[in-house]
């Protein structure tokens, strides 16, 4: 009896310690609207974070993930999806949370080192095995007869991203003639057979479905895809000169201050920053921004010639303008 | 075609044919140029197909965010692709006539046709869980109870808030939770004109607020409310309340067998009541069935002064074809005279029970009847056929004809005491949004109503034939 009376005891103070530890674990949820080709990337990097946040403060973070074309994402934010942070491919697409919902603060960008951009990337080539069609450059692309594949920049950032590369090269080519390089670029979208809404559908067509000679596509996409479905089968073309990918993150602070989850949301970008943030992104074939990092992964990634929209463009409204605004010169050269 | 081809140049580059490097005919010119043909070919065909797919996606996005029009048997309305929100037109049409036996033009109803409701409704919900209806009323109807009128009006304006299935929140006017029969559908009640009980005693709309639930896998609804208030009967106006007293009501109903297989799951029952206090009560007329003609009223300067307490428990029980409903409602009524000089406390009721068989074997319920077969000319269908019966009394308080001349509550020369009703009809669904009824009711009214203070007469008997052409959507 006394026995019983013990465990009983025991039990009882064992049970009176722990309800308070209990008590305070709260679950979290973050939802993390994201582009199109970052699933493996967030998939890694939220378990990793979801482990960080528990041993920091012992609450438990689950992090949903959405992902699709970055205008498109970038939209359903604003018609009223819950995102609590939006990784989106490119600066506009950011901007609009701010243009169109007053989700954001307008200087949203300055509120994380570079820019909010904690990983980069870039636009290169991926061909079949053994570059069939000798793809080396741009020019090539814009050859009679070879086939590209590339998603709709209007509802695509990293489409986008290709656009704008294709036009940077075009313009230093033909001495900034832009009337030359509107017609380079038509001979270019004039190859492209079908257009997908965002970059893993473009990667599909080209890998799955066996469309076209050749992807533009994310330099991340295109190591994942050679990675996948083995250096065998194909080949990622460098050219001699290409765009700055930078794609930012955001807190969406409308949506965090109703949901509370602002301390969470700031601290699962800022884990972006981290070394092991960024080696996360690096194993991903992102290229990390810390030095550290950055030099221990520089040989995955080729040097290139790179331009920025900021430099090249006058920055992403400027660029939206211009070319991807209803009017601009895709719709001008698309749909001539 | 496209599949054929696909299937052809698959076949073809699968059996190395076309793609051998190694063949004899490889370097044919003509050979090659065969070779690159089909392979041209199913490049074109691949697009084709990505297209197709690509193009399915799209419409499945679209179709997800794309709103639903709905024009069918639910009627017709829109609503967004996550059902979040949503409006829809409602209408209720009925065209009566009305036949009175009145051989001796003892009283001054009259044969003729009625618009008796004619209610276009507008609802919907926003963000899934706020309901809204509005619904005018452009009939012949005036349910104030104190006098006649053909008056355009508001009949139903209000909000729902569902944040728990046990806990609902509606507000503006509407019918309060009251009266079982009341809470029937106006174009689903059996007989053309409801009973004492819901025109005479219990509320018939107010304008307030009530938090009302399901508790138990809603085999129990609560509801508890807070109105303007209103008389006998009565249907309060959307303007200012004319005094600072309100309506206090409460329900409690139960369907225990819900969802069971049981010969008791059509069963319902429960209570609900009302309080005031009021010193400046107005006082109603009590309607004969026919709702053109009073057969008791107080004389003039009678007002309500103190408290006014009504009671109803109230049941159906359906079972197949079968059902009935029946309810009691008593009102507790202080009265003052004219005069200043005489309170009392009068207590009126009335009771119904009424039953309906739907000859065509459809399963009866508390809703209208969705024929099995519904009515179309060169074929089968005849739709649903449901008989109906009826027996119910009006009874008055004895007291507010025994005081003396001068003093009275109410006078034996123009008032009956007790009114008692029995009725039948047909009514025939064409289909569902179409329903031919007649009724025939006879009522025998006792203690008053006619005569002279010599010879006190009772009123004559009221026996009328209505008719009812009803569209409701």
């Amino acid at each position: 009896m006394k026995t019983i009376i013990h465990h009983l005891r025991s039990a009882a103070v064992a049970l009176a310690l722990a309800a308070p530890l209990a008590a305070s674990a709260a679950d979290i949820s973050l939802l993390n609207v994201s582009y199109d080709p970052t699933r493996e990337l967030y998939q890694d990097f939220n378990a990793a974070f979801a482990k960080y946040w528990k041993a920091k403060t012992g609450d438990n973070v689950t992090i949903k993930a959405s992902h699709g074309g970055s205008g498109k994402q970038g939209r359903a934010i604003i018609d009223g999806l819950e995102a609590d942070v939006a990784t989106l491919a490119l600066a506009y697409d950011i901007d609009a949370l701010y243009e169109k919902g007053k989700l954001i603060p307008k200087d949203w960008q300055k509120r994380l080192p570079h820019n909010s951009s904690p990983y980069t990337s870039t636009i290169v080539f991926l061909v079949r095995k053994g570059n069939p069609k000798n793809i080396k450059d741009w020019d090539d692309i814009a050859r009679p007869g070879i086939s590209v594949v590339t998603p709709n920049p209007k509802t695509s950032g990293g489409a986008r991203w290709n656009y704008l590369a294709a036009w940077a090269y075009g313009q230093r080519k033909f001495n900034n003639d832009e009337t030359k390089t509107r017609e380079f670029i038509g001979k270019i979208l004039k190859n492209v057979p079908v257009l997908d809404s965002g970059a893993r559908g473009a990667t599909t067509t080209f890998v799955e479905r066996g469309i076209g000679d050749v992807l533009l596509a994310w330099e991340n996409e295109a190591f994942l895809a050679q990675k996948e479905l083995g250096p065998d089968k194909f080949e990622i073309v460098v050219p001699s000169l290409s765009i700055l990918a930078e794609p930012p993150v955001t807190v969406v602070d409308k949506v965090v201050n109703k949901r509370g989850t602002r301390a969470v949301a700031e601290a699962y970008l800022q884990y972006l920053y981290t070394e092991e943030g960024q080696e996360i992104a690096a194993k991903n074939y992102y290229r990390p921004t810390l030095e550290s990092v950055a030099k221990k992964y520089e040989k995955n990634f080729p040097k290139l010639n790179l331009v920025t929209v900021d430099s090249e463009f006058g920055g992403w409204q400027k660029a939206q303008k211009t070319h991807f605004s209803d009017g601009g010169t895709f719709d001008q050269i698309y749909l001539k | 075609m496209q599949f054929k081809i696909n299937k052809i140049t698959s076949a073809l580059l699968a059996s190395g044919l076309l793609l051998a490097t190694h063949s004899a005919f490889a370097a044919d010119p003509e050979i090659e140029a065969l070779r690159q043909t089909i392979l041209d070919l199913d490049q074109k065909i691949k697009v084709l197909e990505r297209k197709n797919e690509i193009a399915a996606e799209e419409a499945a996005a679209k179709k997800k965010e794309t709103p639903v029009v709905v024009a069918g048997p639910t009627g017709f309305g829109i609503k967004s692709a996550d059902g979040q929100f949503e409006y829809s037109l409602k209408g209720l049409i009925q065209l009566d006539y009305r036949q009175f036996d009145n051989p001796d033009h003892t009283t001054n109803a009259d044969d003729g046709f009625t618009a008796r409701r004619i209610r276009p409704t507008f609802q919907g919900t926003l963000f899934g869980k706020y309901d809204f209806r509005f619904t005018p009323e452009f009939g012949e109807t005036d349910n104030t109870n104190t006098g006649t009128g053909n008056i355009s009006r508001v009949i139903d304006a209000y909000v729902d808030g569902r944040f728990d299935p046990a806990f609902k929140i509606r507000a503006g006017k509407f019918k309060p939770f009251v009266g079982l029969e009341r809470l029937q559908g106006g174009g689903d009640i059996k007989f053309i004109e409801r009973s004492y009980v819901s025109n005479n005693i219990l509320p018939n709309r107010g304008l307030g607020t009530s938090v009302y639930g399901d508790l138990l896998d809603s085999k129990l609804s609560y509801a508890v409310g807070f109105f303007n208030g209103t008389n006998d009967g009565g249907e309060e106006t959307t303007r200012v309340d004319a005094n600072s007293d309100k309506d206090y009501t409460a329900r409690v109903f139960t369907t225990p067998f819900k969802g069971s297989d049981s010969v008791l799951e059509g069963l319902g029952f429960g209570v609900a009541g009302t309080y005031t206090n009021s010193s400046t009560g107005t006082l109603p007329s009590y309607k004969t069935p026919s709702q053109q003609l009073n057969f008791f009223q107080y004389t003039t300067g009678t007002v309500g002064d103190g408290t006014r307490v009504r009671v109803s428990p109230q049941a159906y029980y359906y079972y197949g074809p079968f059902g009935v409903i029946a309810e009691y409602a008593r009102v507790s009524q202080e009265v003052r005279n004219a005069a200043g000089t005489v309170n009392d406390t009068l207590k009126n009721d009335a009771w119904q029970i009424a039953a309906s068989w739907v000859l065509t074997g459809e399963d009866a319920s508390f809703k209208s009847v969705k024929p099995k077969n519904p009515f179309e000319t060169g074929k089968d269908g005849w739709g649903a056929w449901e008989l109906v019966g009826r027996y119910q009394e009006n009874n008055i308080d004895g007291s507010a004809f025994n005081t003396a001349s001068g003093n009275r509550f109410a006078n034996p020369l123009t008032s009956a005491k007790e009114a008692k009703t029995w009725g039948i009809g047909l009514n025939w669904y064409l289909n569902q949004w179409v329903r031919l009824a007649t009724n025939y009711e006879q009522t025998k009214f006792e203690g008053g109503g006619g005569g002279t203070l010599a010879n006190i007469r009772d009123r004559e008997d009221e026996r009328i034939l209505f008719s009812r052409l009803q569209f409701q959507f």
